[in-house]
């Protein structure tokens, strides 16, 4: 393995160091009997392999002049990520995966082309080493946003049960039933998004700009990335939830606006 | 033979409603027929689990696969979207739902709702007059809601549901939970509803007291004439 001028690349023989991490982890997961060991084990075989095979494929696919291939890769870590979320809800309602895989796509697509191609003006549009890293930065974070919003707004409605009945009693639409649970979940997924960009260079330097600034790059040069990155990280959380939960809420309800509630489904 | 035809308000007819529960699906109600008359009270009873609740949820169109007529004023129900039913057959729910704000918020609910757009919302003198008439009158608008005893609770989600003036109260056990003095409220409250040619179906345990003008009784999914004692 080797690395650019001025990297202190990891070669083999560190990464086998490495690993010696894993074994204090997994000893103490022994002594306090966690039962976890051979999940630790497992999981830690895992990111070998994975990491390491992303390595590969993404420097095969940097070489690679093909804009096709790039939204095909993007495509597939949708349909990937919407499976996640969906298995991840256990609370959401059946057939949600068509409308949370729109969500992830759109904001997937949007968010990332809108950066790479208004903010860090790659040429060409589809420049592999631009794109696939950022997607995956916008895929990856919209998922979680996406799973947790899902799973707290059907949570709250099943614990609004008797709250919702008394208000589609009154008249209420679906969307006036299900308003305070959607918002609760919304707010509850922005809160940490906001600490992050609060907290950012202060309490904690951030992954991306650390991986940089540990590849070589200015920090100057490092820090508008990681602001571009967390703005687009927060967008990406923000828009793929409310467009995952503004799609799917309605599901909880019949076409007539009945609360399919725990004894109704 | 006297040959006065009550106007009927709200007809059921031929309600059959399955339901899942924890051995499959079964019938809850079976070809169930109902009328009730403006001005008229008619109490359900039955067995714990009978349907009484259900019954009152499919009269008000809030359970989907219900199968049956149902008619308000001659007019079947297909003629009314599902919100203007509710809004014109009325239910209130056993366990009252407080929502987070003052007295006035909740009683206020309904107007903010798009099936009362348009609609006058009642002013804050209305809404004073509501309460005193259900012996709320040491209870002020400005008041947390959750503050108020479970008696209190129930009498303002009843005062809420009348002032958005059904032609239809659907009442599950309006007083199973309250003492002497608030179940006389709500009772007091109920004489006022049907007064003013509104009709109330009850689902109550209790003894049967003045209002009711009829009991039936609800049981494997029938519903028959109760016999008076």
């Amino acid at each position: 393995m080797s690395g650019d001028a001025g990297v202190l690349a990891i070669g083999w023989p560190q990464l086998v160091l490495a690993a010696g991490f894993m074994v204090v982890t997994g000893l103490i997961a022994l002594a306090m009997g966690l039962g976890l060991t051979r999940s630790l084990w497992l999981a830690t075989a895992r990111t070998y392999l994975q990491i390491l095979a992303l390595g590969l494929v993404l420097r095969w696919l940097f070489g690679v002049d093909s804009w096709w291939l790039v939204v095909a890769i993007i495509a597939f870590m949708t349909l990937m990520a919407a499976m996640t979320i969906v298995r991840r809800a256990p609370d959401a309602p059946q057939g949600v995966l068509a409308p949370t895989f729109f969500a992830v796509s759109a904001t997937g697509f949007l968010v990332t082309f809108a950066v790479t191609g208004l903010v860090v003006q790659v040429d060409p549009w589809y420049l592999p080493r631009y794109v696939i890293p950022i997607a995956g930065m916008v895929l990856g974070n919209s998922m979680n946003g996406i799973a947790l919003a899902l799973e707290r707004t059907f949570a709250d409605m099943d614990a609004r049960e008797s709250e919702i009945l008394a208000l589609t009693a009154l008249g209420a639409t679906p969307w006036e039933a299900a308003r305070d649970s959607v918002r609760t979940a919304l707010r509850a997924g922005m809160i940490p998004g906001i600490n992050t960009l609060s907290a950012a260079g202060i309490v904690f330097i951030p992954g991306m700009m650390s991986g940089q600034v540990l590849a070589g790059t200015d920090p100057l040069v490092a820090a508008p990335y990681q602001i571009v990155v967390m703005v687009m990280v927060a967008t990406a959380d923000v828009l793929g939830s409310t467009l995952a939960v503004m799609l799917t809420y309605r599901r909880r309800f019949t076409h007539d606006g009945v609360f399919l509630e725990k004894g109704l489904r | 033979m006297q040959a006065t035809i009550a106007q009927v308000l709200l007809e059921a007819r031929d309600l059959t409603v399955d339901l899942p529960g924890d051995e499959g699906v079964s019938r809850v109600l079976d070809r169930v027929a109902l009328s009730v008359a403006p001005g008229e009270v008619v109490d359900v009873t039955g067995p714990s689990g009978a349907g009484k609740s259900t019954l009152l949820r499919s009269l008000a169109r809030l359970l989907p696969r219900v199968d049956g007529t149902l008619l308000l004023d001659e007019r079947p129900a297909d003629e009314f979207s599902s919100s203007e039913w509710r809004s014109a057959v009325a239910l209130l729910p056993q366990k009252p739902a407080i929502v987070t704000g003052d007295v006035a918020a909740n009683l206020m609910l309904p107007w903010a709702l798009k099936v009362r757009h348009g609609r006058p919302a009642p002013d804050e003198n209305a809404l004073r007059v509501g309460l005193d008439s259900l012996w709320l009158s040491d209870v002020s608008l400005r008041r947390d809601a959750a503050r108020l005893s479970v008696g209190q609770q129930a009498r303002i989600a009843l005062l809420r549901v009348m002032l958005t003036s059904p032609r239809v109260l659907l009442l599950d056990e309006p007083d199973a939970a309250l003492d002497a003095a608030s179940s006389a409220a709500v009772a007091a409250g109920v004489r006022a509803f049907v007064a003013g040619g509104g009709a109330v179906v009850r689902v109550r345990h209790r003894e049967p007291d003045e209002l009711s003008a009829r009991r039936l009784r609800l049981e494997a999914g029938r519903l028959v004439e109760e016999s008076r004692p």
